[in-house]
């Protein structure tokens, strides 16, 4: 298990109620949005959103490890 | 010499370049306007020039004066024909030299576009059926026709010189930022010779349009279809109740033009699509992406890259924006490195469903203007390659790297080949939806529940459906001999949605025209 830090954006943010959270995860990034989609309710499929570890756009096959910083980033629209 | 003069005899371009020589210049820049065989459809053979000669001189004068003044080149001078002239004749010329590129072209350019526009020249064609007719300033009469027209194509000047301008007998004092050592003259010189394409006068173009035209950015071209909405107004500061209803293009290009006379300001009172989209670029060094909708960003973004033009784009939602430069003129990353496959509207709220408040574009359009002076005056620390996501309600900044795709390179994005068709003409509808009903379309409200208790339709829907389960089951859901309009808010989601279903197979669907907002304010 990797405690990893998250940063939410835009619809996530809204739909998880929160700007930033801590958790356990085991595995690659899309199994941690995966459970986090099945926690919060997220709408948006994977397809449309980024995935950045650390500062750096990352794969979603990316293992997570202890300490990353995760940060999932939807395209928004607005001007 | 003078400056500007009527030429009954054929002109000699050497000769008159020639005229301009000076060992101070190391620019030289010049136009020619020709006779074209073709206007508006007809065949040309041949023209008349006339003029009021005197009055004519005076204000030609006055514009080579101005050109001279604005863009600190050294010499310029502009001839035009008049008389009879055949095919492929030269008819106009103008030429500017001055110490370096930038000026004289911007200058040669202004100069151009200011005699065809204020010197009184008329110009008889004779068409190859015989008929012959005159044709005096087409361009201002038109727009002047238009100018409460919304949504209709048209150019229009604002600024200095265009004949109704009034005059400030004080000019704008740029001396606070040519303090700076890395601006200086020189840099409030470039500023002057440059030129700007925004496309999208709302929330993020207001900032955008007011620090770049008080920067004293040469020429600024404002692209925007819309008209001012009483629910833009807490975030676009440009505009007041007054302006409801009137072309954003048109109000912000009084304001700006009423506050800084020197600056040449554009109003191009039409929606960016694909069939105009490389032409209104190209009248930019520079690109700036202030749209709210996916269409048009990704659009701004191929359009740039395809013509190699540096695209600031910036988005926002509720407390949050995204920015990136797209340099595809540097061999730099595009939003299509992001964002490989261009995302559908509707997926993510936009302003008008998820809410917005006003410095959120604000301190986002201010960054692309930033951003904008760092590009043209080549100042360090331009943001390339990189997304930086703003959150305004924790006050967090997040830079992520975002670099080129592996698979783009040389010039170009692997991901780009062209710009989209055109969509099909009647993709989209205007017309009240009382009138689609009498017509017979069955309307397909896509809004939420929310939207829908808040702005009733006028007439009845006949199915209501959220987007994705109309889409994903419109097999079941739709009758494929029956004709659909499609209705949300503005005319966004429903366009996506419209256009997914006719690719599904549904050729008689439909999406309503500035939506259901739209079309309400405009009855």
């Amino acid at each position: 298990m990797a405690g990893v830090r998250i940063q939410y954006f835009a619809l996530l943010r809204e739909q998880a109620g929160r700007s930033s959270e801590e958790t356990d995860a085991s595995g690659d990034a899309a199994a941690l949005y995966d459970a986090l989609a099945a926690r919060h309710g997220f709408t948006l499929p994977r397809a449309q959103l980024k995935v950045a570890v650390n500062g750096e756009f990352a794969d979603w096959s990316r293992e997570l490890a202890d300490g990353d910083e995760v940060v999932f980033i939807p395209p928004v629209a607005g001007g | 010499m003078t400056t500007f003069e009527f030429s009954r005899a054929p002109l000699e371009p050497s000769q008159l370049a020639a005229d301009l020589a000076d060992p101070a210049c190391g620019g030289y820049a010049s136009f020619e306007g020709w006779v074209r065989n073709e206007n508006e459809g007809r065949r040309v053979e041949r023209l008349d020039y006339e003029s009021f000669e005197t009055l004519a001189i005076r204000e030609g004068e006055r514009i080579i004066q101005e050109a001279i003044e604005r863009f600190g080149v050294r010499h310029a001078r502009c001839v035009h024909r008049i008389g009879e002239l055949g095919l492929g004749e030269l008819a106009v010329w103008v030429g500017v030299a001055s110490g370096h590129r930038a000026e004289a072209f911007a200058a040669c350019r202004y100069i151009i576009d200011e005699v065809k526009h204020r010197v009184p020249i008329w110009k008889k064609e004779h068409y190859a059926d015989g008929d012959s007719g005159w044709v005096n300033c087409e361009r201002c009469a038109e727009a002047a026709h238009h100018a409460h027209a919304s949504g209709h194509a048209h150019d229009h000047d604002h600024g200095q010189g265009h004949g109704h301008a009034t005059s400030s007998p004080v000019a704008v004092d740029y001396s606070r930022q040519i303090a700076l050592p890395e601006v200086g003259e020189a840099g409030q010189r470039r500023l002057a010779a440059a030129s700007v394409v925004i496309v999208g006068a709302g929330g993020l173009g207001c900032p955008v349009l007011s620090y770049l035209s008080a920067a004293g950015v040469g020429t600024i071209h404002i692209v925007d279809g819309d008209v001012v909405e009483a629910s833009n107004l807490h975030r676009q500061p440009l505009y007041g109740v007054g302006d409801i209803g009137q072309p954003k293009a048109h109000v912000a290009a009084d304001r700006l033009s009423a506050a800084h006379p020197n600056v040449m300001i554009r109003a191009h009172a039409t929606r960016l699509d694909a069939g105009n989209a490389a032409q209104l670029l190209a009248l930019g060094e520079v690109v700036v992406d202030c749209t709210d909708n996916f269409r048009a960003k990704f659009l701004v973004n191929d359009a740039a890259v395809l013509a190699r033009k540096p695209a600031v784009l910036a988005s926002i939602h509720q407390y949050e924006g995204q920015l990136q430069v797209a340099r595809p003129d540097r061999g730099g990353s595009c939003l299509r490195c992001v964002w490989p496959e261009a995302t559908r509207d509707g997926l993510v709220g936009n302003c008008a469903e998820s809410g917005v408040l006003g410095p959120v574009p604000a301190v986002l359009g201010s960054l692309q203007a930033m951003e904008v002076l760092k590009i043209l005056l080549d100042l360090p620390g331009q943001l390339r390659d990189e997304l930086l996501l703003i959150d305004l309600l924790g006050l967090r900044q997040t830079r992520l790297r975002a670099p080129r795709a592996v698979e783009c390179s040389g010039a170009g994005c692997a991901r780009i080949h062209g710009l989209p068709a055109p969509a099909p003409e009647d993709l989209e509808l205007d017309l009240p939806l009382a009138e689609a009903a009498r017509r017979g379309l069955r309307i397909i409200d896509i809004r939420g529940a929310e939207e829908i208790e808040a702005a009733p339709l006028p007439v009845e829907a006949s199915l209501a459906y959220a987007q994705e389960r109309l889409i994903a089951e419109a097999a079941t859901l739709l009758d494929p001999s029956a004709r659909y309009l499609v209705v949300c808010a503005r005319g966004v989601r429903s366009l996506a949605v419209a256009e997914r279903l006719r690719a599904a197979g549904f050729s008689a669907v439909h999406s309503l025209a500035r939506g259901a907002d739209g079309t309400r304010r405009a009855r």
